[in-house]
């Protein structure tokens, strides 16, 4: 088993809704989500929705990613700018490398991450597309 | 049965990815082509289950995200065997106080979630539904089906006419015999099929009877309807079809896609509907049936109000024209044919 | 508390040792420095290692060693942080010879990634990084890192080109280097011309995997070299979460205390030894010390600051990039290439009139980063 399903099912609501954290007190908005703010060191977060929308920042084309991956490589992953200023790493889906540019709009959708063999659970979660 | 049904939202999701029908003619054949001249393929990360949340968010927007109590998916390419498709879209469409249900009929399984749903806001047991049909067809490698097996999903959401619906659905009835023209058994990858006793015994007997069972409950005929829908397994059959029902290519050409798409199993006649929404009028009428082997045919009354579009919506037949090409291999590769 | 003395160091060279277990490479190389410290009474043994558990099957290593070298008694742990396991575990010796508790403390840092095919290996360096949040969307270690040279490149506008000077000068000083991995130079047309493994970075500018292991031994007793200062920081765990993603945060802030408190002027470094496991890892670890001006350190590199004979030699014995770089073992080897570049032992590597050196080990993207300042005692 490459993926732990019990750690999976854990995550699922950050994984394909994007489900991240908001500090009640200073504002600061994070994902994936946090227990301590990061900018105020607050305790006092609530969970947030991130935006589905955003820029690519940057971009790489991975051709040799781990086991989980390997029978999908090159996968293409960016570095991503949600239109809260939240940056997120992510697959890009239906990536076009022509299209890649810092700068593109992006937006989120859900695909398949990986399946565990062609027995195990099979594991969904967010990735960016370039808008047309 | 009558039904006091209503589209609130509609959504059809085809993958960006086609192969032509002559590249498959070209591995297999030596040359030609299929029947239609591409299909849509689902990419590596594609599956019913993306593709259903694809078409889902899209209904769900158009409809404003109202509190969906069933969510029911109609497929034959489910991700499990045992363990549904319907409460992990719950999940990720974030409705959890709700049924999910996967059906599975062949290439009417879609409908069949559309009938179910309309029947249960017709009798006030919820409120509000998501019905879906989606599926990743596999024909088996140079097997004639895999011409036109593509990928695709569709998804409705019901409720009550409120006014402000899309279309209300006011008719429905069903109609199936034990007829053997396509079946899988559980451990399969690939169905199989009778050839061409999926055309007269299957496909033509089971709609037409549908279709006039569907008149004789209402007592309207093809002059009545503006737009005629029929499952599209092929580019001819949806065209013969109507013709022998006595509609004309007026009432029948707006709703093709197989010559583009392929046939999109259970998202076939739902995907189809929501090509044809985006260009009905108030007052419109829509005859839609459709055909699951098995054999079965599932045929609606549907009448158009209106479309509040967002600024962003883009219309179905528009997003269809962007697509690109993969060879072969790539295909054999994404769509697991081949051996690992 | 007592000043901290290095007595002596060992490093095997890095390689594939099909026929070595992670416990014959640990026991061959702390016997080599026990041996050179004059076989001292050793009071405490600390293992640097990242992945043993996941590559090996093998967890307990100090235990492991100890009993291996039949230190039957001896108390003995390992230290993890990931690539800069090695650091830590000289900083975690270094401590406890400081607190006045032990004479005499074995460090050893070790790796045996070979076992592994590409693929497990890409995964266990990937656990670097979050598993819930980072190693789930399929983002390696290394495609972490080529964002960020994406990100690098795009922000101070500096060619590909310009980057491929830092294996350059690693190569060039692997030539010579007794243990080293890859003893042969390469020219940026070379790097250039390699194979792209996550798009910009290529085969040759990212820091090979090995089997390998470096060991030193930490004294109150006064010897050849002196440890000035050993400073840990840390920086978020997850890349994508930094406000300044080019900002190496975990590397200023030990730099700084290590300035501080060894109480040395940076001009008077006469070489460090930086964790280029990619061009802009050191670029940005350079940057982040002041060595270089943000988004400059690969025009210093080409413009030849940092080769052997000028202002300030880096990668002395061929770095991450050439001397090899056995993940939890490369703080050690760093460790053992200063003492040897400060005891006068470095052969033809030597740095001339060498006083004042500094190594710079990482752990994730500058997730961890330790920071030593060693001068020789004259």
């Amino acid at each position: 088993m490459n993926v732990i399903p019990i750690a999976y099912w854990r995550n699922r609501k950050v994984y394909t809704r994007m489900i991240g954290t908001k500090c009640k007190d200073c504002g600061a908005e994070f994902f994936p989500p946090v227990r301590v703010c990061k900018k105020c060191g607050s305790r006092n977060l609530e969970e947030k929705e991130m935006p589905k929308n955003g820029s690519l920042l940057a971009y790489t084309k991975l051709s040799e990613p781990a086991q989980e991956f390997k029978e999908y490589a090159p996968i293409y992953l960016g570095l991503i700018r949600l239109d809260n200023g939240v940056n997120v790493i992510s697959m890009i889906a239906d990536a076009d490398e022509e299209k890649l540019k810092a700068g593109a709009r992006v937006q989120a959708t859900v695909r398949k991450w990986t399946e565990d063999g062609k027995g195990g659970l099979v594991y969904y979660g967010y990735k960016f597309r370039v808008l047309q | 049965m009558n039904l006091n049904a209503a589209i609130l939202g509609y959504g059809a999701y085809v993958p960006i990815y086609r192969i032509r029908t002559e590249e498959i003619a070209r591995v297999w054949h030596g040359g030609g082509a299929g029947p239609n001249r591409m299909k849509a393929i689902a990419s590596y990360d594609e599956d019913i289950l993306t593709m259903s949340y694809e078409s889902a968010s899209q209904a769900l927007s158009m409809a404003n995200y109202p509190k969906i109590q069933a969510i029911l998916v109609g497929s034959e390419s489910k991700p499990y065997a045992v363990k549904p498709t319907g409460s992990i879209l719950s999940d990720i469409l974030g409705y959890n106080s709700t049924l999910g249900v996967d059906l599975e009929f062949a290439c009417k399984a879609g409908t069949e979630a559309m009938q179910l749903i309309s029947g249960m806001v017709s009798a006030g047991t919820i409120d509000y539904g998501l019905a879906i049909g989606a599926d990743t067809a596999q024909g088996r490698p140079a097997d004639e089906l895999e011409f036109t097996a593509g990928s695709g999903a569709g998804a409705i959401v019901l409720g009550r006419p409120n006014g402000r619906e899309v279309a209300k659905i006011k008719h429905s009835v069903s109609y199936v015999t034990d007829t053997p023209d396509f079946w899988r058994r559980p451990h399969d990858q690939y169905p199989m099929h009778l050839g061409r006793f999926t055309g007269e015994p299957a496909y033509f007997t089971h709609t037409t009877t549908s279709v006039k069972m569907l008149f004789s409950e209402t007592g309207m005929k093809p002059s009545d309807f503006k737009y005629a829908i029929f499952h599209q397994p092929n580019p001819r059959f949806p065209v013969e079809v109507g013709k022998r029902l006595g509609f004309t290519d007026e009432q029948l050409r707006p709703a093709l896609l197989n010559d583009d798409i392929g046939n999109t199993y259970s998202a076939n006649t739902i995907i189809a509907l929501a090509k044809v929404l985006d260009m009905a009028d108030t007052g419109d009428m829509i005859m839609l049936a459709s055909f699951g082997s098995g054999a079965g045919s599932d045929a609606f009354v549907i009448e158009v109000n209106s479309r509040d579009d967002d600024d962003g919506y883009v219309p179905f037949s528009e997003r269809l024209r962007n697509y690109r090409e993969v060879d072969y291999a790539t295909y054999a590769r994404w769509r697991g044919k081949i051996l690992k | 508390m007592s000043r901290v003395f290095i007595s002596s160091a060992s490093a095997l060279p890095v390689s594939e040792y099909w026929t070595k277990s992670l416990a014959d490479l640990m026991t061959d190389v702390a016997s080599k420095a026990i041996d050179a410290a004059n076989g001292v009474k050793i009071d405490k043994i600390i293992v640097g290692n990242m992945m043993s558990g996941y590559a090996n099957h093998q967890e307990h290593l100090g235990a492991l060693l100890a009993s291996s070298l039949g230190m039957r008694g001896v108390e003995a742990m390992k230290v993890e942080a990931a690539c800069g396991s090695g650091g830590a575990a000289v900083h975690e010796g270094y401590l406890s010879v400081k607190s006045g508790e032990y004479e005499n403390v074995l460090v050893v840092g070790v790796e045996k990634m070979k076992d592994m095919d590409t693929p497990k290996t890409t995964k266990a360096l990937a656990m670097a990084e979050s598993s819930d949040f980072t190693q789930a969307v399929g983002a390696s270690f290394i495609s972490l890192n080529a964002l960020l040279m994406r990100l690098y490149m795009n922000s101070y506008n500096v060619e590909e080109e310009l980057m491929d000077y830092f294996p350059v000068i690693a190569h060039k000083n692997a030539v010579t280097s007794p243990h080293a991995q890859y003893r042969k130079a390469v020219t940026v047309e070379d790097v250039k011309r390699s194979q792209v493994i996550a798009d910009p970075i290529r085969l040759l500018s990212s820091a090979p995997s090995g089997d390998g292991a470096a060991a030193v031994v930490l004294s109150a007793k006064e010897g050849p070299v002196e440890i000035l200062s050993s400073e840990i920081a840390t920086n978020d765990l997850i890349v994508a979460q930094r406000e300044e993603p080019l900002r190496f945060l975990a590397t200023e802030f030990a730099f700084k205390r290590a300035m501080q408190k060894s109480g040395i002027n940076v001009q008077d470094i006469d070489f460090m030894e930086v964790h280029d496991a990619f061009p802009v890892v050191a670029s940005l670890a350079l940057e982040a010390m002041g060595i270089s001006k943000r988004g400059k350190a690969p025009q210093d590199a080409a413009d030849g600051r940092f080769n052997m004979g000028s202002e300030l030699p880096i990668l002395t014995f061929g770095g991450l990039k050439a001397r090899g770089h056995p993940v939890g073992a490369t703080g050690a080897y760093q460790i053992a290439e200063a003492f040897m570049q400060l005891a006068g032992t470095a052969g033809q590597n030597q740095v001339k009139g060498a006083k004042l050196g500094l190594t710079h080990n990482v752990g994730g993207v500058d997730t961890t980063a330790v920071i030593h300042v060693l001068r020789r005692v004259e």
